[in-house]
Parts: C-alpha cells; sequence; structure tokens
C-alpha cells in the first residue's frame, strides 16, 4: 500500500470515528450522514443474502436500528463501511436461519413501484437483456450455501477487497479464499458455464 | 505429471490477491496449458456476469421509516437515561442522599401497611380470558370482545381495552404513534387494514419492525 492510499485510509477512518463521537454526543445529523452513505450497499447486501425485495427492506431497516444503537461504540479498529457491513451479514444470517428458506425467485418483478433500478439510462431492450440474465445469475446465487453466497457476494457485487471480507465474516484470509473460489466454482456449475 | 491449477488459485489470480511467487507459477502454468487457461476464462465471464447484475435502489419511503423508527428509540432511550440520570443523582449527590433514604423507607414502609390492610385477592385464573372468534375478514370487527384473524396479516385479540397482535398480549409497548402522525399514516398505508381494528376507537398494539407499537386515533 503507497504512503498516500496508507494516508487516505487513515482519513477515512478519522472521519469514521469523528462521525461515531458525534453521534454518542447526541448529533443527529451523523446518524443521517451514515444513512446516506450506506444505505444502498446495506440495501442491495440484504437483497442478495435475502432473495426478497420487501424483506430486504425489512432487513435494511432492523440493521439500520442497530448500527444507531451501537454507532457511538465504533471505535475505528476497522472502517466503517466493514463495521457495517458485519453488522448487516451477521444481522442477515441471524434472521434469515430463523425464517423460511428463499421463498421469492430472485430477480422476479418485486411489483408496482417498487424497486427503481439503479441505472434508469440504460435503453428498455438492454436492461431486458441485462435482467434476464442478471435473474439467472441471482436465481443460481441463491441456491448457493450461505457462507459462499456471503463471500461471493461481499467480493463481486459489494467489491471488497479479501482482507476486507475477513474482517467483515472474522474469518482468516484463506478461509475467504476458499469459500470464494468454491462459490463462485458450484455457481459455475449451476450456470452450465463450461470451461 | 504437471498438476492443473486449484480453483483458489486460479480464483485468488483473477481477483489479483494471489502473492507474487503464487502470481508466477500461475502465469507460467496458463502460459502451457489450454485447460486451465479455458478454465480462468469462465470462470472470468461468470464474475462479469456477477457484476453486470443490475443493482435495486431502496425503496424511495425506506429513509423515511428509518428515520421514524430511530426518533422513536431515541426517545426511548432518552427517557431510560432520564430515569437513570435520576436515580444516580439519588444515590451519588450527597445533598439528596439523606432525603432519598428517608423517602425510600417511607415507601417501604407506607407499602408493607398497605399489602397488610388489603385482603387477599385470590390468584387469578390464568390471563383474562380470550374469546377467539373469526371474523369475516373485511368487516369491521364490531360486538366486541371478539377477536378477528389475519387483519394486516397478523392475528389479534382483543385484550380487555385494546387490540394485541397475538403473542403481545401482555407486553407493555415500546412506543406510542398516534394515527394522525406521519409514522401512524406510514403505518396505516402499509397495513391499511388496521383501520378495520381502529374503527371502533380501541387502540392496536402491534409488533412493528423491532419495536412494539401502540397506534391510536386519539
Amino acid at each position: 500500500m503507497g504512503v498516500a492510499t496508507v494516508s487516505a485510509v487513515i482519513h477515512n477512518l478519522e472521519v469514521d470515528v469523528e462521525l461515531a463521537e458525534r453521534h454518542r454526543c447526541g448529533d443527529t445529523q451523523a446518524f443521517n450522514e451514515v444513512y446516506a452513505r450506506f444505505e444502498e450497499m446495506v440495501y442491495n447486501l440484504a437483497f442478495r443474502l435475502s432473495g426478497n425485495y420487501e424483506e430486504a427492506a425489512d432487513l435494511t431497516q432492523e440493521i439500520f436500528l442497530r448500527i444507531y444503537r451501537h454507532l457511538g461504540s465504533f471505535g475505528g479498529r476497522s472502517s466503517l463501511k466493514t463495521w457495517i457491513f458485519r453488522i448487516a451479514v451477521n444481522h442477515c444470517r441471524d434472521r434469515l436461519s430463523r425464517w423460511r428458506p428463499l421463498t421469492q425467485p430472485l430477480g422476479e418483478d418485486p411489483g408496482e413501484g417498487e424497486v427503481v433500478y439503479a441505472d434508469p439510462a440504460r435503453g428498455p431492450e438492454e436492461l431486458a437483456v441485462a435482467a434476464d440474465e442478471g435473474r439467472r445469475v441471482a436465481e443460481g446465487l441463491a441456491r448457493l450455501p450461505p457462507v459462499f453466497r456471503e463471500a461471493v457476494v461481499l467480493r463481486d457485487i459489494e467489491g471488497l477487497s479479501y482482507e476486507e471480507i475477513a474482517e467483515v465474516l472474522r474469518v482468516r484470509i484463506g478461509t475467504v479464499r476458499s469459500r470464494i473460489a468454491r462459490g463462485r466454482d458450484q455457481l459455475r456449475a449451476l450456470l452450465e458455464i463450461r470451461p | 505429471m504437471k498438476r492443473h491449477l486449484s480453483t483458489e488459485q486460479l480464483s485468488s489470480f483473477l481477483d489479483e490477491e494471489a502473492g507474487h511467487a503464487e502470481v508466477r507459477e500461475v502465469e507460467g502454468h496458463l502460459a502451457s496449458c489450454p485447460y486451465c487457461r479455458s478454465r480462468l476464462s469462465s470462470m472470468r465471464r461468470l464474475v462479469v456476469e456477477i457484476r453486470r447484475m443490475e443493482r435495486a435502489a431502496p425503496p424511495p419511503d425506506l429513509g423515511y421509516q428509518v428515520k421514524a423508527q430511530v426518533v422513536a428509540q431515541g426517545e426511548v432511550r432518552s427517557f431510560e437515561r432520564r430515569v437513570r440520570d435520576f436515580f444516580r443523582s439519588l444515590v451519588f449527590d450527597p445533598s439528596l442522599r439523606a432525603a432519598s433514604a428517608m423517602g425510600l423507607t417511607a415507601v417501604l414502609v407506607g407499602g408493607f401497611l398497605v399489602w397488610q390492610s388489603v385482603p387477599p385477592v385470590p390468584p387469578p385464573h390464568g390471563r383474562t380470558e380470550i374469546v377467539k372468534v373469526s371474523t369475516t375478514f373485511g368487516e369491521p370487527p364490531l360486538g366486541l370482545p371478539e377477536t378477528t384473524s389475519e387483519v394486516a396479516g397478523r392475528e389479534f385479540v382483543w385484550s380487555g381495552d385494546r387490540w394485541v397482535q397475538k403473542g403481545l398480549e401482555w407486553k407493555q409497548p415500546d412506543s406510542r404513534v398516534m394515527l394522525a402522525s406521519p409514522e401512524g399514516q406510514a403505518m396505516i398505508s402499509r397495513y391499511s387494514d388496521l383501520m378495520l381494528l381502529l374503527t371502533d376507537g380501541s387502540r392496536v398494539v402491534m409488533r412493528y419492525r423491532l419495536g412494539t407499537v401502540e397506534l391510536s386515533k386519539g
């Protein structure tokens, strides 16, 4: 990691810790800033792990309530992003293990006006093709064992590094590497992408 | 005989997460092994497909709902903090310590005297009896006491003076929401059938997200 990168990381950590400090001191704007920064990320993670739009909205609410309760105790030992991902993954795991398996096929049209896709600039034809491919991949993802799904989602959808994933899941980097590889391999087989 | 690369090696090479020595080893192997090149290529295609999946935008009212919950929770916590501060001041403030000790003694003595003077009450036979009657869905729950099932997708029971979601009959609400408030309106827009229960002017206690909320008209 270069010097510039290190100083950027330290600066970001300082910003994160300051946000937590402001929250601790009762500054309501601090939580609003956290929400604005991470809402989309948490919602998408919850959606990919639960496979259900409505469930994802409920999970997102609950996750942010947890964040609100514990933000004051964030000490900057990891980045706020990693910390939030950890809360989100743990909460989804906890809730989804007690609830039912995925019931709504992933990528299915969630109903009128419920979901706005993030990229409205794409044309209808392109969107339709992308939606078809996306549905197939999403259905495959939903069939992966949860530990592999988490690893693949964090890496390939959320773009976390192996080190960050290890922090989020509280496992060793070797385990992350193995879960991503096995998850991809199973997904490739499910989607019948042949070498 | 040359061994093929493992899936882990290919995967971490693709992610640029392999160490220098491993990168050299993988590159060397790939240069002479069409089978592993093909595996790497199919893994790359898969990753591209995963990354191309559309990201879903959160529902527009989600932020509002989260913030309403946070405000409700903040109020509860602020109340708890005030109560805690009050009791702490009684214990730690020297000027109040004597007064609070006398007050506590008075309360204990008074409580004991009252307890002595009240005739014993026979223990209740369990909880208040709840009559469970399934009413036709879609009609207001007239002719109390009754219960109606599957209102707003939840089962409610009539518990003395209010409708309570089944399973929460003995739980005090964590927070109260007025129907006319934005939070109340948000709840009703999501669970519009609750209006059926509220038509008789009673209150409704339900689990809404994490908290137990009492929804009332006035």
